[in-house]
């Protein structure tokens, strides 16, 4: 039996996964503008800029259902966690906008910083891993994949601190390197700890339960 | 198990009801909280008011109705043999759905009816009953200069006001309400909501109600019936974030019902 | 001519013919009141309201003994039969579904419809005969009239009281007897009054069942199992009197004063159901 409130649920959820969607495809693109000096650095802004407008909206209509039809149980764990996983994709775009230009804003490039010894590449795939699954686990609902998203993170959160390490003991010789890997990494690991919030959304969505990834 | 029955103001157990030859209540289990807010809700024919109606004994004063099973109010069961129904009776409040003060009674007379239909005669014990019940029911400040008016000359949620006061008078130990605020509109609505609330620091409350929200807002447990079974009983904010039955689920969301 | 005139046209037809109807009925009320007014007005007057009854043909005295003995009459039969009435009335109306419920019912109606003589020769057999004519036996007749019609509308006005009412009373731990005979009964009080003064106003001009249990008498009240004389029977022996120029008019003025009594009690009746609070 279709309800009044489906329509605005469907609404939102289709918001939702464009916004996912529009998401990696931002963090591809700075991937590429900081690692192959690619100059898309106002395209990776617009997206970041539509992504928070994108979450502003569904924060409105997510407020508008929850005024209008006091939802319960599972409807209002949906918009709760409609609400919460909008505001970390945007924060996730808002990183990748940063990390677009890393390099450019202090005029070095990608290949004399990224040392062999520091595990960037890695890093970037894992977090490319980290947010397609993501996404995937939002459009399917899967709830076998939270787990999947956890094991991600400890292996970025790992990689992480072997960056930091590394940065201490061997550093590149441009100070300028230095503060561009760091902030490299730190937004990285950000950008995963964002993804195991939306996991932890999702588990809440379908389960009830709350847990720490 | 002695030890627990006694913490819960009332304990149900295997509930059976039957009007005539169809079962209307299926083996219901059911622990009551004291001092505390619990609704019933469920689908029209449910049960529930069947349910409630059991409670205090009045299910069985319709012709070709039969009960079967215990309820223990404050450990002891109701329906052990031999026990007085009337007596029973004079231990629980309840309020119905329509309001339904004394016609011919006036407001005061109202109120201590339940008292003086039971013999009470001292008129200044009588005064102190009906000014607490009154206030205690959030209806004194309305009716104070007026106690001679007509029971029936009261606005809808003053009259229900006027039942739970009523109901108030005998220090009951549990008070059942039948939807209360159906016959009411949304500001009486709300009164009663907050007086229910009120009521419940001091006396144990179960409320019937089809409107669910009105369940979300007002108590502290929540059961749900279907087809006379109790499919959940749990705290309200369990049950209304996080239902562990589907079918519980699928009512308080309004995908049936 | 178009629909909506003819529908008119129609409609002030039908409204005329019923005004018509409505006139015709009312005149034999109408001309009963104003020929006895008219006929039995000038009899009346203090000496006729108290003074003892003369013999037939014989001018002076009154028909106080006459108003005396119907008040006295209506007024046992009401002490016996009102009681039983009302609590036969609600019992009915409170275990209707009960086969003593239905048979009650049932003979409380044959009863309604039994002729009034009928009823008067019962009282002749069972009273008369043993303690004579009396003032006893027709209240004995009389109250077995009165009882279907306050047995009747006691039940209904009992059955009006809203089962809502009841269920309240109930809920507060009052047992169900204790219910009836407080809650249910002082709501039903207006319906169970308008019965009784029914039962009394009907009884009042009651004459066959007299006829055959008071005998009549021109004296005041002489004791309970002595005649008595009575308005109803008065009127019938001053009209079958051959000393017509004397008796007819005091015939019409006791007629006049019996009329008078039951119409009182007719407008307390609608006095009483009245609504209070006008919709």
């Amino acid at each position: 039996m279709s309800r009044l409130i489906d329509t605005g649920l469907k609404k939102l959820s289709s918001l939702l996964l464009k916004m996912g969607d529009l998401t990696e495809k931002t963090i591809l693109l700075s991937f590429d503008c900081s690692t192959k000096g690619l100059d898309q650095f106002d395209k990776v802004r617009v997206y970041s800029e539509t992504l928070i407008s994108s979450s502003e909206e569904i924060e409105e209509k997510a407020t508008e259902l929850l005024a209008r039809y006091q939802p319960v149980a599972s409807d209002l764990r949906t918009i709760r966690s409609y609400m919460k996983i909008a505001y970390d994709l945007a924060r996730c775009g808002r990183y990748a906008w940063d990390i677009s230009f890393i390099y450019r804003r202090f005029n070095i490039s990608y290949d004399e910083c990224a040392l062999p010894w520091l595990p960037l590449k890695d890093m970037m795939n894992e977090v490319e891993r980290i947010i397609h699954t993501c996404i995937d686990a939002i459009r399917k609902r899967d709830l076998g994949l939270v787990e999947k998203i956890g094991e991600i993170e400890r292996k970025i959160d790992k990689m992480y601190i072997e960056s930091l390490n590394k940065l201490v003991e061997q550093p590149p010789i441009k100070t300028k390197c230095v503060v561009a890997d760091l902030l490299f990494v730190r937004h990285l690991e950000r950008i995963a700890d964002h993804a195991t919030y939306i996991a932890e959304s999702l588990e809440y969505l379908i389960t009830g339960q709350r847990i720490n990834l | 198990m002695e030890g627990d029955m006694m913490s819960f103001k009332v304990q149900v157990e295997s509930l059976n009801a039957w009007f005539r030859d169809r079962q209307v209540l299926k083996k219901i289990n059911m622990q009551i909280n004291e001092k505390a807010v619990t609704a019933i809700i469920g689908p029209s024919g449910c049960g529930k008011t069947t349910f409630i109606r059991c409670v205090n004994r009045m299910h069985e004063l319709v012709p070709g109705a039969r009960v079967s099973g215990k309820i223990f109010l404050d450990g002891e069961d109701i329906y052990a043999k031999g026990t007085d129904a009337v007596k029973i009776r004079r231990k629980i409040g309840m309020v119905f759905q329509k309001p339904n003060p004394f016609p011919t009674m006036s407001v005061y007379d109202n109120v201590a009816a339940g008292l003086k239909l039971n013999g009470v005669k001292d008129r200044k014990r009588l005064d102190g009953v009906v000014k607490e019940s009154l206030k205690s029911a959030e209806l004194w400040d309305e009716v104070k200069n007026d106690f001679d008016k007509s029971g029936a000359s009261l606005s809808g949620g003053q009259q229900q006001r006027l039942c739970i006061a009523r109901a108030l008078a005998v220090e009951p130990e549990l008070i059942l309400m039948d939807e209360p605020c159906s016959a009411l509109d949304p500001s009486a609505t709300a009164r009663i909501e907050r007086l229910m609330r009120n009521l419940s620091k001091d006396y144990t409350v179960v409320v019937v109600t089809h409107n669910m929200q009105q369940a979300a807002r007002v108590s502290d447990y929540t059961g749900f019936l279907y087809l006379g079974q109790l499919i959940e009983f749990a705290q309200t904010r369990a049950i209304f974030e996080n239902p562990r039955n589907k079918l519980t689920e699928n009512y308080i969301t309004g995908r049936f019902g | 001519m178009n629909k909506y005139t003819s529908r008119r046209i129609k409609n002030l037809v039908m409204m005329t013919l019923a005004y018509v109807a409505l006139i015709i009925a009312l005149i034999p009320l109408a001309s009963i009141i104003i020929e006895t007014i008219a006929r039995g007005a000038s009899a009346i007057n203090l000496n006729f309201i108290t003074q003892e009854t003369a013999p037939l043909g014989q001018v002076g005295g009154g028909i106080g003994p006459a108003i005396e003995g119907t008040l006295l009459l209506v007024g046992f039969a009401s002490l016996w039969a009102v009681p039983i009435g009302v609590l036969s009335g609600i019992y009915v109306a409170e275990f209707r579904d009960n086969i003593v419920a239905r048979t009650a019912r049932f003979m409380n109606d044959v009863l309604s419809g039994m002729p009034s003589i009928v009823l008067g020769i019962f009282a002749w057999i069972i009273v008369v005969l043993v303690v004579g004519w009396s003032v006893i036996a027709g209240a004995f007749a009389l109250g077995i009239m009165m009882i279907p019609i306050v047995s009747r509308t006691t039940e209904e006005a009992v059955k009006l009281v809203p089962g809502t009412i009841r269920e309240a009373a109930l809920a507060l731990g009052v047992p169900r007897w204790k219910t009836t005979l407080t809650v249910v009964m002082s709501s039903s009080k207006r319906g169970i009054a308008t019965g009784i003064l029914l039962a009394v106003a009907r009884v009042t001009g009651e004459t066959a069942p007299l006829l055959l249990t008071i005998l009549g008498s021109r004296f005041w009240f002489a004791g309970l199992t002595e005649p008595t004389a009575a308005l109803t029977l008065t009127v019938f022996d001053l009209s079958q009197s051959p000393f017509v120029s004397v008796d007819l008019p005091r015939a019409w003025g006791a007629s006049l004063i019996l009329i008078m009594i039951i119409l009182g009690i007719y407008i307390i009746v609608r006095y009483l159901t009245r609504e209070k609070y006008g919709r």
